[in-house]
């Protein structure tokens, strides 16, 4: 590359960058300035971000919606990462004619929005009693035909001749999955996680449908309360939103490395 | 065999884990559902709504006045955005299991009629809670009035006003009365005059949005459907003349359209324009400029040229609190309401100076603290203007398609202002609807 292309393209890249990051400062600086001054269009940032956090806090119960986020996230995300990956694996290294067709059955329902399945599924939790709890929060999404099929097409690359001296060895199946597939997936799992625990920790509708009491809320219904008034608070609004990314952005920095080879392929 | 054994265990743990998540919550709801229903259910009310700065607190004040004279009273406010309580509605009233629904809801005026005829097994008649109805102003209590029987008490109040920045009127040479009792085209041409003179257009709006359609069409108490619930729009010469003024408006430059509501309010507490038409409420997001007091004042809205029924006066939005057929202690509830929104004018009085709730409660208007002058607008009794306004307000036709309808129109204004012709224009917004109603 030549030095006038080279200074071409970082100039270009700059730029770019500098719109995609954009978005993010003026969250950070907005949560730092007064509400009339973020409809000002004010970029730097300034002194209210204290003021910002009391009303906040006086006003809603960030701790409440921040812990039920976390739980839910959380509990969500290891049980579907064991469900599917399981079912994944399964669904590949014992595959059959059967099988297959199941699968594409389960492939059949990830074209069914939810939308479309809401009404029913609600009066099937509330008959059962899961309003306003964890189970009801996760069972909907526990098992997801995406993550079954992207364990599947992982145990795709797992070499059978590993399953086989694995089986010489005297492993059974479980200890196999477990011993074996499970270290050697592992940025596969990461990847999986990374999914699983932002879907879950950005979930609207469907707690917004169950959670019908104050103490179950989450972190994105908090969000959604704070732009409904008649006057809305953007420096407030601002600062929650700013407090309901990091955890994701947490889970995204930690799990990057992974996550990128998780999506392009585990065994190499 | 050991593998299969760690593996249950795991599994189990994990299983476990979430039930006893759900368990705790769930013996935690066991616990208190017998108390809602016996204990409970003779003292507490539960609530939705949505504003901890309006209503919400409206609500909690109410709750104190009430004490007074019941002190075991328990008021329990779930802050519901209003549109989750739409979906937690449409959810529980389409699977016939109301059970989550809470005892009272404050539900937009607008979609009133739309939901207790969609749903009509969801609301408790309001007919023998022996409230006062005629103690409200009629064009209110008419949201929520369907076949005869009132289904909410009026809480706050959508009133139009016509707010002006006195401040940039006089670089123009123009006075707030200079804008009072005038017609649209009185306005386009004061309009164009103090665009002219100091660069700022008189007013602005969020462009594919009906709102100052809507306003405009009512205070010349026109519908967009007829008494019998069809659309109405096609032949309708005040929805006509509302098109023509809103094309001119923005072609003049007097209205600005902008993208979202954020920005609306930036243009206004920026100081992008010289005024703005909208409801009352909006004069709480104006007062969040601290710097710009002393430089607002209130009038009445224009009227449509040269129609008749035309008048200065309007609504746009407001809310009324219903009682859910999930209610299980009616009485309570009735008393309540009756007690306090139906009947307090002391409530109103505390209410209104820390959230500007404004009442649509006739008795309330003649208070003092209404008549008090208003720093924030050079000493003006706004209050009490405003309760006047409401007072002459024409009623308005909501129906059950109102929103369908409201987005046809919105709809056919962006391609009148593109070039489109308004009879067709109109003729594809009264397609649309009819589509909608399966017509």
């Amino acid at each position: 590359m030549t030095k006038g292309k080279k200074i071409a393209a970082y100039t270009f890249l700059t730029i770019v960058s500098f719109i995609s990051v954009f978005p993010l400062y003026w969250m950070i600086s907005a949560a730092t300035n007064k509400s009339v001054d973020v409809t000002r269009g004010r970029l730097i940032p300034g002194a209210e971000l204290i003021n910002n956090f009391k009303n906040l806090l006086a006003q809603y119960d960030v701790g409440t919606a921040m812990l039920n986020s976390f739980k839910y996230a959380l509990i969500l995300t290891i049980l579907s990462l064991l469900i599917c990956s399981l079912a994944g694996y399964g669904f590949e290294i014992y595959h059959d004619k059967i099988k297959d067709g199941v699968m594409s059955v389960i492939l059949l329902a990830m074209m069914v929005p939810f939308a479309a399945t809401m009404i029913p599924l609600y009066q099937l939790f509330s008959k059962v009693g899961l309003l306003n709890c964890t189970a009801g929060f996760i069972l909907p999404t526990l098992s997801t035909p995406f993550l079954i099929m992207m364990f599947r097409q992982s145990a795709r690359s797992f070499p059978h001749d590993i399953i086989e001296a694995a089986r010489m060895d005297g492993l059974n199946e479980f200890q196999i999955f477990f011993k074996m597939f499970l270290p050697t997936m592992r940025s596969t799992y990461a990847a999986a996680m990374t999914i699983t625990f932002m879907n879950a920790w950005n979930n609207y509708l469907w707690p917004k449908v169950i959670m019908t009491s104050k103490t179950s809320i989450t972190m994105p219904m908090l969000v959604a309360n704070l732009k409904e008034g008649y006057v809305t608070d953007y420096g407030m609004l601002m600062l929650a939103v700013f407090l309901c990314t990091i955890p994701t952005a947490i889970v995204f920095f930690l799990l990057q490395k992974s996550f990128a080879d998780g999506i392009t392929g585990a065994v190499k | 065999m050991k593998a299969k054994r760690v593996f249950a265990g795991f599994l189990a743990a994990a299983m476990a884990l979430s039930m006893a998540a759900c368990g705790t919550k769930g013996t935690d709801d066991t616990s208190k559902k017998p108390d809602d229903k016996t204990a409970g259910s003779e003292n507490e009310l539960t609530v939705w709504c949505w504003d901890p700065a309006f209503n919400i607190y409206a609500m909690e004040q109410a709750a104190e006045v009430y004490k007074k004279d019941h002190p075991d009273f328990k008021l329990n406010v779930v802050e519901t955005p209003w549109a989750d309580i739409q979906t937690k509605l449409t959810t529980a009233a389409t699977s016939d299991d109301l059970e989550s629904l809470p005892d009272i809801m404050l539900m937009q005026d607008n979609a009133f009629q739309k939901n207790v005829i969609s749903y009509p097994d969801a609301f408790k008649d309001l007919g023998e809670a022996g409230i006062d109805f005629s103690q409200f102003a009629e064009a209110k209590t008419a949201y929520s009035v369907i076949d005869g029987k009132n289904y909410g008490v009026p809480f706050d109040n959508g009133t139009v006003v016509a707010a002006y920045r006195t401040d940039i009127l006089k670089e123009a040479g123009y006075t707030v009365d200079d804008f009072k009792d005038i017609t649209w085209d009185e306005y386009i041409e004061k309009g164009k005059d103090v665009l002219k003179k100091t660069g700022k257009p008189l007013l602005s709006c969020q462009s594919g949005e009906s709102d100052v359609i809507m306003m405009m069409l009512q205070s010349a108490g026109a519908s967009l459907f007829d008494d019998e619930g069809k659309p109405s729009m096609k032949d309708n010469d005040a929805l006509k003349k509302v098109m023509e003024t809103y094309s001119e408006l923005v072609k003049s430059g007097v209205l600005v359209e902008v993208n979202d509501w954020d920005q609306y309010v930036g243009s206004l507490t920026g100081s992008t324009v010289a005024g703005t038409i909208n409801g009352c409420w909006i004069l709480a997001s104006i007062q969040t400029a601290e710097d710009q007091k002393g430089n607002w004042a209130v009038t009445n809205m224009p009227s449509l040229t040269s129609l008749e029924g035309a008048t200065n006066y309007s609504n746009n939005g407001g809310s009324s609190w219903a009682v859910t057929a999930n209610c299980k202690n009616t009485d309570l509830a009735y008393d309540f309401l009756k007690s306090t929104f139906a009947g307090s004018v002391e409530l109103y009085e505390t209410i209104l100076p820390k959230s500007g709730a404004l009442a649509t409660y006739i008795p309330a208007g003649e208070s003092k603290v209404y008549a008090e002058p208003q720093e924030f607008f050079g000493g003006q009794t706004i209050y009490k203007d405003i309760t006047d306004f409401a007072a002459k307000t024409p009623s308005n036709n909501t129906g059950v398609y109102y929103y369908e309808a409201r987005d046809a129109v919105a709809t056919a204004i962006q391609n009148v202002v593109a070039g489109e012709d308004i009879d067709s224009a109109i003729q594809t917004a009264q397609e649309t609807v009819e589509f909608a109603m399966g017509e």
